[in-house]
């Protein structure tokens, strides 16, 4: 028996006229736009969770659509590949955390200068220069 | 008895046994009510204009002239809970789905939003009627505790139901458990209080018409 | 193994921001705030490894499957890197005597500091003889077990409120660990299976903090508990608009639409399975079109079918037609007594004349 017995079909095109959008993108930037208030007054960065909000993928493109593409793509290879993007808005970032099989694990919209996690930790940087040292030692 | 026990007792036994009694209540009353009978009118029949049963069962749903200027609130407020009651119960989803499963019918609904909205002016409709019916002295003095005790059977269903959709108060489980047993009282009672116009209200119209017109009375 | 863990996870190749790139996955996931994650990373990069004793009773091994091979076992397995897992019988080498044996050493060696895990009810129906470890009945070797314990987290639905053994009409008389510990505090993660990260993520929080994060009154979790899976559905806007599918395969169901009308427990079951979903993020029941059966909720197995609406009756009406004939014979009766006493006032009727008046 073919699979084309079978009298049910896959809609898998959204269909016209029901965009998949909720609604619930849109407040975001207002969210966003205070946190980069406090970002230019105060110097704090802050952070909104992506994966904890009722959004469907189509809430997800809308934002990432108006908030535009930046200049800066950072891609972290980390058990599995994350990627901190900064966005059209210099200082607004796009973090996307996958794990080993390419799934997302968790998104975050960052609103810092630069993402904590692209800096060096201070004990890894001593382990560098350790490396460094030993290096030279060898010359 | 935890929540989810307490939400399936309401949905299981407590429903079977609160539409058994509204059920027994109705045919009970309905048919003592229409089996009374009346002597008939030797009289010869008067006609007039306007008089008759289904003048009368109309007629009855407006005003008289310059009652409503004399008390709004029965009437504006009277309207306005009824015809709330009326979409909530026969439009909202979940009671449509309700009544598909037990009769088998259904029919379109209308937003989530819209009734939560229409419940609240249900609500503002009821308080402001037992408001007035606390104030006006005379309304005061022609209540009985079955009038203050159906107000709240009426009520109840509607507050519950609508702090269960806007996560009020209790947990939504406990809430939407209430609500059904608030319900589930209201059938219960219905068919032994004065909530039982909803099925005599045409019919005891149609009497009275009937009965005025034969006199050439339009009442 | 017993210095600060980030040495240890170094050691293994794990770097620091592989690492805080998992705390900050978990702190998401628990609905820490986003800053969270890296107090989480700096805290447990430093804490040394608690003794945990994992003891199973009548149960599936489903909640051990659900997180043994989780989506990502090097991340998934970090957590049980920072703990020593002295005793898993599914998991361990040992088997028979030497088993006992390990679980009565570190019984012993970390009285009152190990942490207790919990899967599967207790039965207590025939003196508990109905599941045994070893000759001895699980509830007097969880009694045993929970006296030197620092808590108990009881994991799967199961454990915590006696789960599907506990379905009526419970033949084996399965209670949850909750009815026979009384003097220890409790974690329950219910769930059928629960969710890994939920497991995981209470074990970091104690790791972090040095304590139990805060319960609800079913002694859940609240980070991952909190909220209902309808609350967090993003099928929710459907259920707003009363757009519902009334079939598993008609339009409204291709259109993904919300499953309500198809027994969708989601509004009373309070669960994270709409944020963290599963198998790595891939889907989630209600998104793969099957409503919620509910499972983290106690006694989910008798909440009245699985694909009848929360609004719908839960059993069929069993009174309705009886008591439609009952009121129809009462009212049938009534109305005789009435005609009778009507009757009986017209036969007695006695006619009353002017002279009868002047008496």
């Amino acid at each position: 028996m073919s699979l084309d017995a079978i009298p049910i079909q896959v809609v898998h095109t959204t269909p016209p006229g029901e965009p998949g959008l909720t609604g619930n993108a849109p407040p975001l930037l207002r969210e966003l736009l205070e946190q980069v208030e406090r970002l230019l007054e105060t110097g704090v960065p802050s952070a909104i969770d992506l994966s904890a909000l009722p959004l469907t993928p189509a809430d997800m493109d809308w934002l990432r659509n108006a908030l535009g593409p930046g200049e800066i793509d950072v891609t972290l290879d980390a058990n599995g590949e994350s990627t901190l993007s900064e966005t059209g808005c210099p200082g607004v970032w796009w973090i996307t955390h996958r794990n080993e099989q390419g799934a997302v694990t968790s998104q975050f919209l960052e609103v810092t200068f630069v993402p904590e996690l692209v800096k060096a930790h201070p004990q890894d940087v001593a382990m560098g220069r350790e490396t460094l040292e030993r290096l030279l030692a060898d010359l | 008895m935890t929540d989810l026990q307490f939400l399936t007792w309401t949905r299981g036994p407590g429903l079977d046994l609160a539409v058994a009694v509204f059920l027994l209540g109705v045919l009970w009353r309905l048919i003592e009510i229409y089996t009374l009978g009346r002597k008939k009118d030797l009289a010869a029949p008067r006609h007039a204009p306007g008089a008759s049963g289904l003048h009368t069962v109309f007629r009855r749903s407006l005003p008289p002239p310059g009652m409503l200027k004399r008390s709004p609130v029965s009437y504006i407020g009277g309207y306005v809970f009824h015809i709330g009651l009326a979409i909530i119960v026969f439009l909202g989803a979940p009671h449509v789905l309700l009544i598909k499963n037990l009769v088998g019918v259904s029919w379109p609904t209308l937003p989530s939003q819209f009734i939560g909205l229409t419940a609240v002016v249900t609500m503002a409709a009821m308080v402001l009627m037992l408001a007035d019916r606390i104030n006006k002295p005379v309304k005061r003095f022609l209540s009985t505790f079955e009038d203050w005790f159906t107000w709240a059977v009426t009520f109840l269903p509607v507050l519950t139901g609508w702090m269960a959709t806007q996560h009020l108060l209790l947990p939504y489980t406990q809430m939407l458990a209430l609500h059904i047993l608030s319900a589930e009282i209201l059938l219960v009672v219905l068919p032994f209080s004065k909530l039982f116009h909803g099925f005599t209200l045409f019919g005891s119209r149609w009497y009275n018409g009937r009965v005025n017109a034969h006199k050439g009375v339009p009442v | 193994m017993q210095g600060p863990l980030i040495d240890t996870l170094a050691r293994q190749g794990v770097t620091r921001r592989t690492f805080l790139k998992y705390c900050a996955t978990l702190a998401s996931m628990m609905a820490l705030p986003p800053a969270a994650g890296r107090a989480m990373a700096e805290a447990m990069a430093a804490v040394r490894r608690p003794s945990v004793i994992w003891l199973p009773f009548q149960e599936c091994t489903g909640c051990t499957e659900s997180i043994t091979r989780s989506h990502s076992p090097t991340i998934e397995g970090m957590i049980f890197d920072m703990i020593s897992l002295d005793y898993q019988e599914t998991l361990m080498a040992a088997a028979g005597h030497q088993a006992e044996e390990a679980r009565q050493n570190a019984m012993k060696a970390n009285a009152g500091k190990y942490l207790l895990i919990v899967d599967g009810s207790i039965p207590l129906g025939q003196n508990g003889a109905y599941s045994c470890i070893g000759g001895r009945s699980n509830v007097d070797i969880l009694k045993e077990a929970a006296g030197g314990a620092a808590a108990v987290i009881a994991v799967g639905t199961c454990a915590s409120y006696g789960g599907i053994p506990k379905a009526n009409p419970n033949p084996t008389g399965a209670v949850p660990v909750s009815d026979i510990v009384k003097d220890k505090p409790i974690v329950n993660i219910p769930g059928c299976p629960p969710i890994p990260v939920v497991m995981t993520g209470v074990l970091a929080h104690y790791l972090t903090f040095g304590s139990l994060p805060e319960l609800d009154d079913k002694g859940r979790p609240k980070s991952f508990f909190g909220e209902t899976i309808h609350d967090r559905c993003y099928r929710r806007p459907f259920y707003d608009q009363g757009k519902f599918a009334k079939t598993f395969d008609d339009e409204g169901a291709r259109r993904g639409w919300c499953l309500f009308e198809l027994g969708c427990k989601g509004p009373v079951t309070h669960n994270a399975c709409a944020t963290v979903k599963w198998n790595g993020g891939t889907s989630w029941p209600v998104e793969s079109g099957h409503g919620c059966l509910g499972c983290s909720e106690p006694d989910f197995w008798d909440g009245g079918g699985f694909y009848k609406a929360l609004s719908a009756p839960a059993d069929p009406l069993k009174f309705a037609a009886a008591a439609s004939v009952v009121g129809a014979a009462v009212g049938v009766g009534v109305s005789f007594a009435n005609r009778a006493k009507k009757n009986k006032a017209k036969a007695t009727h006695e006619t009353i004349t002017v002279a009868d008046l002047e008496k």
